[in-house]
């Protein structure tokens, strides 16, 4: 007898808990799938710009044919880089093989980024007017013809999330550094911040052979392309940036994977958004 | 205790049990996550974006992706490669914000908390050139803005989710790009370390307030070593490599870089989209390339070329303009007579900051020897400062026995560094009791009559040879006079066994150095103090760090490393002003050329340098 109070407190105990896990618990019809909009561990949507400090004379310019640098390309790869013709491209209304999934990032210009419904992201480029819908629905199928942004598999990432948790990090407020031994605290983890975080996987395939630089260093359409979407945390001057890590792993063309990071910057606004066709400048040299 | 005897094996309690371990569950599931991914490992780099910048090394004038102002592109135009045979410069690493852009693999691992557990530190051990970091977790502050300055830094992490977000202070003077894109020592870096899978993108944001407009962001990838390998450790040992000058400085003057066109012609780049700059990063910029390319005009003019490349421009740069409001509040610019601050320099020896000019404290068991007495106004705080020293951490009888005030050095003869020298030697006492002796340059004891100061206040303890030596407190201590650097009256004093150089106002971290010719002062003289001190000064590892340190006049303690950064500044400044003056330029001619422009955001206002360089090599 002397057991029964500790077994109907920890029976007390225990319905209490489950009763307050959120969305856990409750009575009636079961809850319904979240969605991937509302599962979202962090927000991408909003108009990004693409900061060109990498990389620039392969990104801003049109480099030299058969200049291939950083790119590890195998000897077909490096063949074919040689035999790039850009009138042979135009007339073949193949303008757009620069602007496809394994390029488009590495384009200098504008990310458009909006949910098109409750499980599809949707990117806009404005570089060569490009749309890439991001699939959280795993009922969904690539279509049978390629396109040159494939057909994309989202989801999201990364530590698990507490529930009712905001999408929004913490933001990242240090006081102004270097000096008097006041602020810029470590420490550490909060627990909102143990709750946060989360990337944004995404797996491509459908896509046609494109290239990794306008001057026609190739991917080929068989080629696995993974990529990552991590909003970081923001910076002291209040600057939101996006990173987006490209993986593209091409037995055909390159010798190993092919990693770039790439980041864009959060603007206020679609006011600079130019949508341009895709078209790419004869080289300089 | 028996199984049995806690119930266990009854049926009722089999239930409680199934209960109990539900109910862990539930709090499992309901927990939120306890640490981060973890970011343990041996990484080693990928080079798929900027190879010729990461592995074999840029071209000169390739300012290309970087939004720098025209004090940079001026620091890269006259920097000439040779610079780093330098013996001083052999030697040194990259600086955080660029060591991952070059070819690297680093180790992390973790330091816990022995009791707790808890993660307090990230390590790292970098292979390029040997540099350790600590990423700090446990929210302890960073140093205050006088302490020294390392390669790496003083870094505090935080995590966002599963990324480490990291900030970095403290970090020496170097490059953002070898092509001689400088990075100041005011610096400052956010990093995010966001790991998927085996591979870790490293992203550094760069705020530079002296020579970016815009915080520049560059990105890296790193994987994971399942093997690792043996090439962790780098040796370097400086040798003489070109016979040249003793102490000479390479660089090249306005007009006379004869590589800077290069890469913009190689490649076909306009030249002045091959400059950099902000704008040229984003993507309106494509538009003005093309206009370039096509044979049309940039658009509105921006960095003249033609002027950078061989001499004077317009409109100095705003972002670097004279004497900003940065220069006046570093270092004890921004606290003359405030809160007094007391920091273990090492050795027996404490830097005072605070009270105008710095003070030197050097504490033993002979006494007390005071380096320079600040303002007068700060006296009282700087007492309370020197008693707490000396009292053994407030052993008040240890004081009176043992810790009176010996000796007081005077390293230049400006109120700021003697405002208290009577009330200082009224409090000490001497071993046959008079009050402590003030020790001077017999010219710093003589102009401090000139100007009236009281008797009280003037040395008396004067020296009239180039050096002087005596022990104290069981070591050696040096004072070294020269005959015309910041005055013809400045003491320079080294304490051989702490290692601590106090240098006086020969070398001033907050402003260019003042020389004033009035009262004998000349640029050839502060250049020999700081050669002298570069003599003296022996780092610590062979990585151009620690080891002897220097405390400046006014500003922050510093190494070897950050005196070679002012000498050559010093010394290149003032080729270029005797070069303008060779060509016949004047005195307003040269100020319009802005010879300092590369150093004015840093040092501020540079007019009585200037005209105080051009009056020397007029003469």
């Amino acid at each position: 007898m002397k057991a029964r109070p500790p077994v109907l407190a920890f029976v007390v105990v225990l319905v209490v808990v489950v009763a307050t896990v959120p969305g856990q618990g409750r009575q009636g019809s079961p809850a319904p799938p979240r969605t991937a909009r509302s599962a979202a561990p962090i927000d991408l949507t909003g108009y990004w710009v693409s900061v060109v400090t990498e990389d620039w004379r392969w990104r801003m310019l049109t480099p030299p044919k058969g200049d291939a640098q950083s790119v590890p390309i195998n000897a077909e790869g490096k063949r074919v880089t040689e035999a790039w013709d850009l009138a042979k491209d135009n007339a073949a209304g193949l303008q757009c093989k620069a602007f496809g999934v394994g390029g488009i990032m590495r384009q200098p210009g504008r990310l458009h980024i909006t949910w098109a419904d409750d499980n599809t992201l949707k990117i806009e480029a404005d570089a060569g007017t490009q749309t890439r819908l991001l699939n959280f629905d795993r009922a969904k199928h690539a279509p049978a013809e390629k396109t040159w942004q494939g057909f994309s598999v989202a989801q999201w990432v990364g530590p698990p999330r507490a529930r009712g948790a905001g999408p929004a990090p913490t933001p990242f407020s240090p006081t102004v550094p270097g000096g008097g031994g006041s602020g810029l605290r470590g420490g550490p983890p909060p627990a909102a911040a143990i709750s946060q975080g989360g990337s944004l996987e995404v797996t491509t395939t459908a896509f046609r052979d494109g290239y990794l630089r306008k001057n026609g260093v190739p991917y080929s359409q068989d080629a696995t392309i993974v990529e990552y979407f991590d909003r970081l945390p923001p910076s002291p001057n209040g600057d939101v940036w996006l990173l987006v890590m490209t993986m593209v792993d091409d037995p055909k063309y390159l010798t190993q994977p092919f990693y770039t990071s790439t980041h864009f910057k959060l603007e206020r606004d679609g006011s600079k958004w130019k949508p341009s066709a895709c078209s790419t400048d004869a080289p300089a040299k | 205790m028996h199984s049995s005897e806690c119930g266990w094996q009854t049926g009722r309690h089999a239930a409680l049990r199934v209960c109990l371990l539900h109910f862990a569950f539930c709090i499992a599931l309901a927990a939120p996550a306890a640490a981060q991914i973890s970011l343990v490992g041996d990484w080693v780099g990928r080079y798929h974006e900027d190879n010729q910048d990461r592995i074999p090394g840029p071209d000169l004038g390739d300012y290309t992706g970087l939004p720098v102002n025209d004090a940079a592109r001026r620091y890269a135009d006259s920097w000439d490669p040779s610079r780093v045979s330098l013996l001083e410069h052999q030697c040194e690493p990259y600086v955080s914000p660029h060591i991952y852009r070059g070819p690297l693999q680093f180790r992390i691992s973790e330091e816990h908390n022995p009791d707790t557990q808890e993660l307090i530190a990230l390590k790292q051990y970098l292979g390029t050139y040997q540099q350790w970091r600590t990423i700090w977790l446990d929210g302890r502050p960073h140093p205050p803005d006088y302490a020294p300055h390392t390669w790496m830094g003083f870094s505090t992490g935080e995590w966002h989710g599963d990324i480490l977000t990291v900030t970095t202070t403290h970090i020496k003077a170097e490059f953002f790009r070898r092509s001689g894109i400088p990075s100041s020592d005011e610096t400052t870096l956010v990093e995010h370390y966001v790991r998927h899978g085996n591979v870790l993108s490293h992203v550094m944001i760069a705020t530079d307030p002296v020579y970016l407009t815009e915080p520049l962001i560059m990105t890296e990838e790193f994987v994971l070593m399942d093997r690792g390998n043996q090439n962790w450790l780098y040796n370097c040992e400086y040798a003489t490599e070109i016979d040249r000058p003793k102490n000479d400085v390479p660089h090249f003057l306005d007009g006379t870089n004869p590589s800077l066109k290069e890469y913009a012609e190689r490649y076909g780049i306009p030249l002045e989209a091959a400059r950099g700059g902000a704008e040229t990063t984003y993507p309106e910029y494509m538009d003005t390339l093309r206009r370039m390319l096509a044979g049309g005009t940039p658009g509105p003019p921006r960095t003249p070329v033609a002027q950078t490349l061989s001499g004077p421009r317009g409109e100095p740069d705003p972002s670097t303009g004279p004497r900003s409001s940065r220069a006046e509040s570093r270092g004890d610019k921004a606290r003359p007579t405030g809160e007094v601050h007391t920091f273990h320099v090492q050795g027996n020896v404490y830097l005072l900051a605070g009270a105008g000019a710095n003070i030197a404290v050097q504490v033993g068991d002979d006494g007390v020897v005071v380096v320079d007495t600040g303002n007068s106004q700060a006296t009282d705080k700087v007492l309370a400062a020197i008693r707490q020293l000396s009292a053994g951490g407030g052993d008040a009888t240890a004081r009176a026995v043992n810790k009176e005030i010996r000796w007081i050095i005077n390293t230049e003869f400006d109120r700021d560094h003697t405002g208290g020298n009577e009330a200082i030697s009224k409090a000490g006492r001497t071993v046959n009791g008079n009050p402590a002796a003030v020790v001077a340059h017999e010219n710093a004891a003589a102009r401090m009559a000139q100007a009236g100061v009281a008797d009280n206040a003037r040395p008396f303890n004067t020296y009239f040879e180039e050096q002087r030596d005596f022990p104290f407190n069981g070591e050696p201590i040096f004072i070294y006079h020269d005959a015309a650097a910041h005055t013809d009256a400045g003491s320079m004093v080294f304490f051989r066994r702490s290692d601590v150089i106090v240098a006086g106002d020969a070398f001033d971290t907050t402003r260019y150095p003042v020389i004033d010719a009035k009262n004998g002062g000349s640029v050839a003289g502060v250049i020999r103090t700081l050669n002298r001190i570069l003599e003296l000064a022996v780092p610590s590892k062979y990585l151009q760090e620690g080891g002897t340190y220097i405390i400046p006049g006014h500003g922050r303690i510093c190494d070897e490393a950050d005196v070679v950064e002012y000498r050559d500044m010093v010394q290149i400044v003032s080729d270029r002003i005797a070069d303008m003056v060779k060509k016949g330029m004047t005195l307003a001619q040269v100020q319009a050329a802005q010879p300092t422009l590369d150093y004015d955001g840093r040092y501020g206002d540079a007019a009585a340098f200037i005209e105080a360089i051009y009056g020397e090599k007029k003469r």
